[in-house]
């Protein structure tokens, strides 16, 4: 329920009760309007570790949720995504993203097939007042259920044993749920829906729940999770995985197109690398001329990984008589990229900037996303990045490789 | 195989032009028409047994002359007015001002008032005079397209308003500065008297949702002004419309009616023709509308073809009809008290820019004026035969009636509308009441059922500035549209609405351009 | 002992005196001391030009202006916030240095007559959320509006910060100015260009319409395009004027809407101790009862209405034109068809003031509490029927018996202008025609029935007003006119309707500051950019006045 009068920003998720108590650290940011722990602990790193070692429990309630309903829900998904959602059976989820007329990413997300003309959308943005604009003649019936319904993150090698022991009412056993495929399911005596997706690049899943069984949900995890390493864990763990997965953010690597003031912000599916998620040859869907013009006359930018040179890296810290430091955050400012000169150890001109990195403790790779010109967007190219050390700016080599950087079987396994 | 080359929807007078002058090009046509009979907004219509109307519109002085011309109308039939027709302008009962066809007549009648508005009539008209030839270039001239093209148009009208430098370089800036105006403001600064100036300004707000006191309302007033150019069709709309009809049969078109489009076939961002109520499919490579844009585009096409950002400006396109109509049978010829002596065919009342600007306040609540403004017209003195021998049809148009009533349109709202415009007119033409045989009571809520323009806009969307610059909707202002072989020819293209024929003749233009 | 308000005259720091001027002749004579007069009397002081400023109150500021009215209370007696002063002119006439200080307007706040209330606040979340209550939809919409706008802004804030573009002038000046507005409009893509014809020639409520279904959201934010004109918010090219509220947010400061520490008159003294400190003198009671001519008919001095006479070698007019060129210069001055532009320019004021002297702070039914809501602006604009049905009666000539108002209650955020615990409350109402049926010199006669509906209006959303207030200070357009030197009452020099605007602005071919009168110039809000606290005409008819090399 949001108050009548004086609604404070940020508001409580279903799970706000849980995660307070444990969260310890205090340590909160606002996504979308909700609280939500950045980490736990004062350091993320044991979150991080839970996750690619045994199993990491995030709330991502705040991610934006619409059900679309009836007749013509399939008909104003499929103009609306990318994607030709006519082809997406029921107990299937995609992820695709969503352009305007200019054929520009206005955010991308998920959609599920509940069955029965029953569809779920999530969002990074709020997306309700799109989907009505595009929904004129077709009888459907959008409800945003952002508030209504809990969602949990069960993300590492652990999840699907965990789930497998709680979980009951199913029409198959949870080890058989693949990759990118939703089953309904009880826990705890309450309906919840169970999706093999995550924003972590590892095995995992996601528990839908209405709000009021939330805390039930929530509490029969955890303590399932004792004997599995269950760990909860916050958006700053969660950033470092997705990075290392590969996965763009919305607001980060690139600005949703109804943000920008000026066109050249604005970014199609194929500058982000999402040209996979587009179904081009079908009845007409937003930016579907912009985006076949494209596809024909070639993209400004495209969005590739990097990882960064860490001996010259490590060089520039041995010179101040440093050893190399790198953050246990991963970062989201925008930094140059050059083309390198010189063989390589001096800048030419700017080709694109880096939007957002972390440092992969998995890996031991210094790693980042990047906008860049699609001339250097084969894996294997050596550009240059800038660094700052010691408060002097300077510069480091850096390839780009195939993300995801990480890239475990046990993920579609 | 396709029998056709064209399919023409509507058999309005912008659809006949359209499908005539296609077919004069040598492509087979065919004009669907959803009522019986052929005409559109400028149909005759019987509403009582031996009495026919006129048709919704009238003002056939804005025919364009290079239709007429192209189309040989003269040749089938139509017959051009030497003048304008007189206008009898009824102020408070008793008090009027006869507007004729004739400004030395006119500024004789105003001389009776007010010698100096007698002098200044006459040099309104002559300035009126000068800008006509730049003004009805909007007429006939194809639409400048100030959304995809940009600067270069945004330049070639400029280049246009440099053809104002006719008017000198003070009367350019003059003609910027009367266009945003209201038509009260100008009235005001030309004349004193109330009653001619009322007179003058409806014409500038009739079928508008704007009041003579609205910003921009001067304009609709100097392309009205501007459109005026011939002294209108003997025997009214309806001659216009056989004329066209014969026209457009005798290049080769065939002209169905009775049947009406359900939908528009398409296939892939193309249209390919049209299927009909009763399950028909015709099938033709072009398909040219003359419907308006809401119904063509919105309605016929099947939910989720047009491009969002067409339809979204397309949602919020203006069609709140204002006009209502009421069509009395009179059992003898009507006798105005004021010209008892006169055969009158056409009058209008609003003794004051207030009273027109009253009469407007109320629409925006969704309600009736106490006093609504009347635009009156009686047929039968052009032609006896629109009713028995020795009656009469008083044909008004009533402003200004809300489309969508405050409390919904019941069958006593409409009947309390018929007495108030019986009510009104009755101070104005002996014993009116005692004459009526029958009358008939149209909102623009029944203009909609019975004309198929969406809010029973007989323009088929507002006359305002942005409706009118940009009409209807970028990526459809050339009478194009987004899909493939589809194409406007009706009011809600360039230049808009009235009799002018000017959209289905410069639609033509632009298919045979493709 | 009490302190001398530093808004008295009598306060010795006060910037004007009512002295006799110091020399007999001056480069510059600047009628009016208004902020606009102000402003351009501290350019051209600053550019080294002997400047003399006469204004005919004992106060200055003219409608920018703040009041000791009751013991205690200081009103903005007139225009009571501050709205798109140029922030160029706060940086060159350094006026922070001499006291210039916006408190911004955290919210805006609109009471409805249910008991709910929608709030728009400066943080956008926040907003979101609470639009959302009404519809969901218009919560989205919301901030892409608002993108929208701020990028057609660039277009406006081209617009009002260089002088008025002249279509028919071919002086390289003039079409690079075209150009420059021409770029802007090519850099946009189609659906902004679309956008940007609508705005220009829309009314607000059609403009909104295409966005908004929620009428909550849409009254509040359509007054906007009204606020000072004689129109309503359904009359065509209404639109434009909402673009006001997002040009600051182009300046990478969005809460450019305030009020001036001390009330408005605040900002006039600030442009006023800059013009003194760049060498102006400033005379109070020192009204203009003419425009002296030369023999060669150029303007060559004033004649005050003590009979002195000052000479210059340029007069600056900030009165409005029809004041300027009737009553200073006179009709016999002037050719023909001048006089008649002149005669034709609309003033129609529409607008009065009520201020409140309040003994406590009133609850308002919807949010009760004098909580950070109240703030900012609150409006009483609950339907667009509502508005409209305040305009119609004012176009019949009598004024709205529920008129809109637009309430600030300054004391809440800068408490130096009333007594501890006390308050001051600020009310312009819409509409006020200064053509009432009777005749504008009634308006006396009616101006506590006048007073009294503005008060009846607010009492049903904030009961207990009435009990709470100490005094009442009733301004009607007459006032405006006969007190404040407002011709009928126009709080902008002027309609600031499409014909009037731009190269129109006060009449076709004279929108560069000049006249046609060699040596008198004009520097108000009756001139390209119009009205508002802006300093905009002052600033460009100096600089301009100095290019001409006139000076």
């Amino acid at each position: 329920m949001v108050p009548r009068f004086f609604t404070a920003m940020p508001i409580p998720t279903p799970f706000h009760t849980r995660t307070q108590a444990l969260c310890t650290s205090m340590f909160w940011k606002d996504w979308a309007g909700y609280y939500a722990v950045r980490s736990f602990d004062t350091c993320h790193e044991r979150e991080y570790y839970a996750v690619r070692h045994a199993v990491g429990l995030f709330d991502v309630s705040p991610l934006f949720k619409y059900d679309v309903r009836g007749e013509g829900a399939m008909a104003l998904l499929s103009r609306v995504m990318t994607r030709d959602i006519s082809k997406l059976r029921p107990g299937r989820v995609t992820y695709c993203c969503w352009c305007d007329d200019d054929g520009k990413v206005m955010d991308d997300g998920t959609v599920s097939n509940l069955g029965d003309d029953h569809y779920r959308v999530t969002a990074a943005e709020p997306t309700y007042g799109w989907l009505c604009r595009n929904a004129r003649g077709l009888p459907v019936e959008i409800t945003e259920t952002t508030d209504d319904i809990g969602s949990l993150a069960l993300q590492g090698p652990t999840s699907r044993a965990l789930l497998s022991e709680i979980v009951a009412d199913t029409k198959k056993p949870i080890e058989k749920l693949r990759f990118f495929r939703l089953l309904k399911a009880t826990i705890a005596g309450h309906p919840v829906i169970i999706s093999r997706t995550g924003y972590t690049g590892d095995l995992g899943y996601e528990v839908w729940v209405s709000r009021e069984h939330a805390l039930d949900v929530w509490d029969q995890i955890y303590a399932a999770g004792r004997r599995h390493g269950l760990v909860p864990a916050g958006l700053d763990a969660l950033d470092v995985t997705r990075i290392e997965a590969g996965f763009i953010m919305n607001g980060v690597d690139y600005q949703s197109a109804h943000h920008c003031l000026i066109e050249s912000r604005k970014c199609s599916p194929f500058e982000l690398g999402l040209g996979w998620t587009v179904d081009l040859d079908r009845p007409g869907f937003n930016g579907q001329a912009a985006l076949r013009r494209e596809l024909a006359n070639g993209s400004t930018w495209a969005t590739v990984g990097l990882e960064l040179d860490w001996d010259e890296y490590e060089a520039h810290f041995t010179e101040f008589g440093l050893p190399p430091h790198v953050s246990s955050s991963a970062w989201r400012t925008s930094i140059p990229l050059y083309a390198p000169r010189r063989g390589g150890r001096v800048n030419g001109r700017q080709i694109g900037y880096a939007t957002s990195g972390a440092w992969s403790p998995l890996l031991k790779k210094n790693l980042a996303i990047a906008t860049i010109e699609p001339k250097f967007q084969v894996p294997g190219t050596r550009i240059r990045i800038e660094v700052t050390v010691e408060h002097e700016r300077r510069s480091v080599a850096a390839t780009v490789r195939e993300t995801p950087f990480f890239n475990p079987p046990r993920k579609r396994a | 195989m396709n029998a056709f080359d064209a399919i023409v929807i509507g058999a309005g007078t912008n659809g006949l032009t359209c499908a005539a002058l296609l077919a004069q090009q040598g492509m087979a046509v065919v004009v669907v028409e959803a009522h019986e009979q052929i005409g559109g907004l400028a149909r005759a219509h019987e509403f009582h047994p031996g009495y026919r109307s006129a048709g919704v519109l009238h003002d056939t002085t804005v025919v364009r002359p290079w239709v007429v011309d192209q189309l040989s109308l003269v040749h089938h039939g139509l017959q051009l007015r030497p003048t304008k027709p007189d206008v009898l302008a009824l102020g408070a009962p008793g008090e009027s001002l006869l507007l004729a066809g004739d400004r030395l007549r006119t500024a004789g009648e105003i001389a009776k008032v007010s010698e100096r508005d007698a002098d200044a009539f006459l040099e309104y008209r002559a300035y009126l005079d000068r800008l006509r030839p730049v003004l009805s270039q909007f007429f006939d001239r194809q639409p400048l397209d100030l959304i995809d093209t940009g600067m270069g148009d945004l330049w070639a009208m400029f280049r246009q308003g440099l053809s104002l430098r006719k008017l000198g370089k003070k009367g350019a800036l003059e003609l910027a500065r009367l266009m945003p105006m209201c038509v009260g403001d100008w009235l005001d600064e030309w004349f004193e008297t109330d009653l001619l100036k009322a007179a003058l300004a409806l014409p500038a707000v009739a079928g508008t949702f704007t009041g003579p006191r609205s910003p921009g309302t001067n304009a609709n007033l100097l392309l009205h002004e501007a459109a005026a150019g011939t002294g209108g069709v003997v025997a009214g709309a309806p001659a216009l419309v056989r004329a066209l009809e014969k026209s457009a049969r005798a290049n080769g078109t065939s002209i169905r009616n009775g049947i009406e489009v359900k939908r528009l076939l398409t296939d892939g961002g193309c249209v390919e023709g049209v299927e009909l109520v009763d399950g028909e499919e015709l099938r033709a490579p072009l398909v040219v509308s003359s419907a308006d844009p809401k119904t063509t585009l919105l309605e016929l096409l099947p939910a989720g073809t047009l491009p969002r950002s067409t339809e979204e400006a397309l949602v919020s396109w203006r069609t709140r009809g204002t006009t209502g109509i009421v069509l009395l049978a009179l059992d003898r010829k009507p006798v105005f008290t004021c010209a008892p002596d006169k055969n009158i065919a056409y009058a209008q009342t609003g003794g004051h820019i207030l009273d027109i600007e009253r009469a407007f306040d109320a629409v925006k609540y969704r309600q009736v004026a106490a006093k609504p403004v009347l635009e009156i017209e009686v047929p039968t003195v052009e032609r006896p035969n629109l009713a028995p021998e020795g009656h009469a049809v008083v044909a008004v148009r009533v402003h200004f009636v809300p489309h969508t009533h405050d409390s919904g349109w019941s069958e006593q709202q409409r009947s309390t509308l018929g007495d108030q415009v019986v009510a009104e007119l009755g101070q104005h033409l002996e014993n009116l009441a005692d004459t009526i045989v029958a009358r008939e009571v149209m909102t623009p809520a029944d203009l909609e059922t019975s004309y198929g323009t969406t809010g029973g806009h007989i323009h088929h969307g507002e006359h305002a500035l942005d409706q009118l610059l940009v009409r209807p909707a970028p990526g459809c202002q050339r009478y194009t549209t987004p899909l493939e072989g589809l194409f406007l020819c009706g009011a809600g293209s360039h230049p808009g609405g009235g009799l002018t024929c000017a959209p289905g003749g410069l639609a033509a233009t632009a298919i045979a351009r493709t | 002992m009490v302190a001398i308000n530093p808004f008295n005259p009598a306060h010795p720091d006060y910037p004007g005196r009512p002295d006799k001027p110091s020399r007999s002749s001056y480069d510059a004579i600047v009628i009016g001391g208004g902020h606009n007069g102000l402003v351009a009397a501290a350019y051209l002081a600053r550019a080294g030009r002997s400047v003399l400023v006469l204004e005919k109150r004992p106060v200055l500021g003219g409608a920018a202006v703040s009041e000791e009215v009751f013991p205690g209370f200081t009103f903005s007696v007139c225009s009571y916030v501050v709205s798109l002063f140029r922030p160029h002119i706060v940086r060159e006439l350094e006026l922070a240095k001499h006291g210039f200080e916006l408190i911004p307007l955290e919210c805006s706040f609109t009471p409805q007559p249910d008991g709910d209330a929608l709030v728009r606040w400066a943080d956008s979340a926040r907003t979101r959320q609470e639009i959302s209550r009404f519809s969901r939809k218009d919560a989205e919409i919301y901030p892409e509006f608002g993108l929208a706008m701020s990028k057609l802004s660039q277009f406006a804030k081209a617009i009002i910060d260089n002088p008025a573009p002249d279509p028919n002038a071919i002086r390289p000046r003039e079409i690079a100015k075209l150009l420059r507005l021409g770029k802007i409009m090519q850099d946009f893509d189609g659906d902004t260009r679309h956008l940007n014809l609508k705005l220009m020639t829309s009314s607000a409520v059609d403009f909104l319409d295409q966005w908004f279904e929620s009428e909550v959201l849409k009254s509040p934010m359509s007054v906007s395009g009204i606020i000072g004109t004689f129109l309503g918010v359904r009359s065509p090219g209404t639109a434009y004027v909402l673009l006001h509220h997002y040009m600051g947010e182009i300046d990478g400061a969005y809460r450019a809407w305030g009020f001036a520490r001390g009330g408005t008159g605040g900002v006039s003294l600030a442009c006023a101790r800059s013009a003194r400190s760049f060498g102006a003198e400033i005379l109070t009671c020192a009204g203009v009862s003419q425009v002296n001519l030369g023999p060669d008919g150029r303007a060559c001095g004033v004649v005050l209405e003590n009979g002195d006479v000052i000479n210059a070698r340029t007069v600056v007019s900030a009165v409005d034109p029809r004041r300027t060129f009737f009553g200073l210069v006179g009709k016999q001055n002037l050719d023909d068809e001048f006089a008649t532009q002149i005669s034709r320019y609309k003033l129609r004021g529409s607008s009065g003031k009520v201020n409140l002297a309040l003994d406590r702070f009133p609850d308002f039914t919807a949010r009760p509490g004098d909580g950070p809501h109240v703030r900012g602006d609150i409006a009483i604009a609950p339907s667009i029927d509502y508005l409209e049905r305040a305009y119609d009666q004012a176009k019949y000539g009598d004024f709205s018996e529920r008129p809109y108002l637009n309430v600030v209650i300054p004391s809440l955020s800068d408490p130096s202008v009333a007594p501890p615990g006390k308050h001051v409350m600020s009310i312009f109402v819409q509409y006020a025609p200064y053509e009432i049926k009777e005749g504008p010199e009634f308006w006396p006669q009616r101006r506590e029935a006048f007073g009294d509906a503005v008060i009846d209006t607010l009492s049903e959303y904030c009961p207990g007003l009435k009990d709470s207030i100490l005094h009442r200070q009733v301004i009607t357009p007459w006032d405006l006119e006969q007190e404040y030197g407002l011709g009928e009452g126009n709080i902008f020099h002027g309609e600031l309707s499409v014909e009037q605007l731009l190269f129109l602005r006060p009449a076709a071919g004279w929108a560069n500051y000049k006249t046609p009168v060699p040596g008198l110039w004009m520097c108000a809000s009756g001139t390209h950019p119009g009205g508002g606290v802006m300093g905009a005409p002052g600033e460009l008819a100096a600089k301009t006045l100095l290019r001409s090399g006139e000076l």
